[in-house]
């Protein structure tokens, strides 16, 4: 039997810009144990709700993550809506969803991107960050942010998206849709990224229910979960939905499944463009959430399920707002899947899983 | 169709509920801690404790109400998860490094080391802001009940309603005030009081 020797990965590493350090206890080649450390950019964000009125706090929400800003805002608002029974109008629903999906459109090309980079593809890196930078775009010239967005409030949004901005989306869409088929097809169905990807880092559909596996992660792995087919707000008008699984469990699927939902958002973008009904953007919203009051809410984040819990205090700040990030539930799932993977594979497998520690430690 | 609800569940159900819930099907989604507001000083000394499951877009929240944390001897012991449902661990070691929950065989146990901060257990320390906010609660609750004691002892003849929604009104102003100025007014009452019954009794005696 082979010595067993302590390999540290991170926090600082190549391949993953988040601060996640792991132990690998490797012999030979092979990782037998992954030990998981976070903790080194905690920012105690959870505690400052206590001290910004639940309109402030929005601002805080969306700088939790840089990737998933949008989204926290989102899921944040409509938690608070739902303390309080707000009722969000129909054209602000519509809207969200469009900035939503934007939002996983533009974090699913930084993943593909980095992936491609982690695996030596430079050129590939490139072209789907290109693609991102037009996404980017669209920001900006619809909320006047490029990453922080600010453009959600409790009760609906701050800005309306006009008919030819709207019209320029769908023409700019249709413009990445093109490009992407060809990255998609590279991803896909290239040697050079199949050899990295193909039956690496497999973990089976039932540990991946018997783990609790969130977002694409387990979707690979054949778990039809997607909060976007409960129909939550805007999500209630889209014709059908289903969530995009794969079978194979590997690093190969995780790739697929996130190539496919590319596709699929942007389905969802123009459906909703084509569908949008006119009228307020926003409802004033007055008031305080009541003492004692809870609420909790799921949102399907670009990395997966995210949870939102607020407990109101009868004052216009609240007691308790909690995120949990799909990243702290597919921790368990990490470390199970590269026990037993080779030492090359470690970095592929962790980026396939595309941890945010940022948004986990929060 | 996603439903979200709370319920309640004991301290010592923890373990066997989420065996139950795991033989039933059910997904572990998180857990989370949240200081309960009765704490006096610096810190809160309990919190609520919020186990989520979900199945079939149901998601069940339940509360375990008042759960003693920090370092005192009486502090309550919450038996760990990660035997059935590992991605507890995560969860387990937060609420023990923010919150000082003590839970017992996590899988994965960080001893204290999970989150690198500064200020041990941060979650517990009530911030002026949140002390403001409970002090504003405490007497708005006091106001409520003062007003809700007058409408039901309002069954009374004219005067004496008028009497009682008089003094329902002082209760409720002395509420909002702090609560050193609020006895030196009650005292100053009470000193008037005394004395307009001892210049009523001196009158009687003199007829």
């Amino acid at each position: 039997m082979s010595k067993a020797t302590i390999i540290p990965f991170g926090p600082q590493h190549p391949v993953l810009p988040e601060p996640l350090h792991l132990d690998l206890v490797v012999e030979d080649e092979t990782v037998v144990e992954a030990i998981p450390q976070i903790g080194f950019v905690h920012r105690g964000l959870e505690k400052l709700v206590e001290t910004r009125d639940y309109n402030q706090f929005i601002y805080v929400a969306e700088r939790i993550c840089g990737i998933c800003a949008f989204g926290h805002s989102l899921g944040y608002a409509e938690t608070v809506e739902s303390l309080m029974g707000v009722e969000v109008p129909k054209r602000a629903e519509y809207l969200r969803v469009i900035w939503h999906e934007l939002s996983r459109v533009h974090s699913h090309l930084l993943w593909l991107g980095l992936a491609a980079d982690a695996f030596g593809f430079e050129s590939l890196f490139m072209h789907c960050w290109r693609l991102r930078e037009r996404i980017l775009d669209i920001f900006e010239k619809t909320t006047g942010g490029r990453v922080i967005l600010s453009v959600v409030s409790v009760g609906g949004v701050n800005r309306d998206i006009n008919a030819s901005q709207m019209d320029e989306i769908i023409h700019t869409l249709e413009g990445i849709e093109h490009d992407y088929h060809e990255i998609m097809q590279v991803m896909l169905n290239d040697g050079s990224v199949k050899n990295r990807t193909v039956g690496v880092g497999y973990i089976s559909h039932e540990s991946a229910l018997d783990l609790c596996m969130v977002g694409p992660f387990a979707r690979a792995s054949n778990v039809a979960y997607d909060v976007r087919m409960f129909g939550h707000g805007g999500y209630g008008e889209l014709s059908d939905f289903q969530p995009l699984c794969a079978t194979e469990g590997d690093c190969y699927a995780r790739v697929k499944v996130r190539c496919e939902e590319v596709l699929q958002s942007i389905a969802i973008i123009k459906e909703m463009a084509a569908k949008i009904p006119a009228g307020d953007i926003a409802v004033p919203v007055k008031g305080s959430p009541a003492a004692g009051a809870e609420a909790a809410n799921v949102l399907e984040q670009p990395r997966g399920e995210c949870y939102y819990y607020a407990r109101g205090n009868g004052t216009k700040y609240l007691d308790r707002m909690r995120m949990r990030t799909p990243t702290s539930q597919n921790l368990a799932g990490m470390v199970s899947v590269l026990e037993g993977c080779d030492l090359a594979d470690v970095n592929m497998i962790i980026l396939t899983i595309d941890p945010c520690i940022s948004c986990t430690e929060r | 169709m996603f439903t979200s609800e709370f319920l309640p569940l004991a301290l010592e159900n923890v373990s066997s509920e989420a065996a139950r819930r795991k033989t039933d099907g059910w997904r572990f989604v998180q857990l989370l801690a949240v200081a309960d507001n009765t704490g006096t000083g610096d810190r809160d000394s309990t919190v609520d404790l919020v186990y989520s499951y979900m199945k079939d877009g149901m998601l069940e929240n339940l509360v375990v109400k008042g759960v003693s944390v920090g370092d005192g001897a009486d502090v309550d012991e919450v038996a760990s998860i990660t035997d059935k449902y590992l991605s507890a661990f995560v969860f387990e070691n937060e609420v023990h490094d923010l919150f000082g929950v003590h839970i017992t065989n996590i899988a994965i146990d960080f001893a204290g080391h999970f989150y690198q901060v500064p200020v041990r257990e941060p979650m517990t320390i009530i911030s002026p802001e949140q002390k403001v906010a409970r002090e504003r609660a405490a007497k708005m609750a006091a106001m409520k009940a003062a007003k809700e004691k007058a409408e039901a002892n309002g069954a009374g003849d004219g005067a004496k309603k008028d009497a009682a929604k008089s003094e329902a009104d002082i209760e409720a102003k002395l509420a909002a005030l702090p609560p050193e100025k609020a006895a030196k007014i009650r005292a100053a009452m009470e000193a008037k009081a005394a004395k307009e019954k001892a210049a009523q009794g001196g009158e009687a005696s003199n007829e």
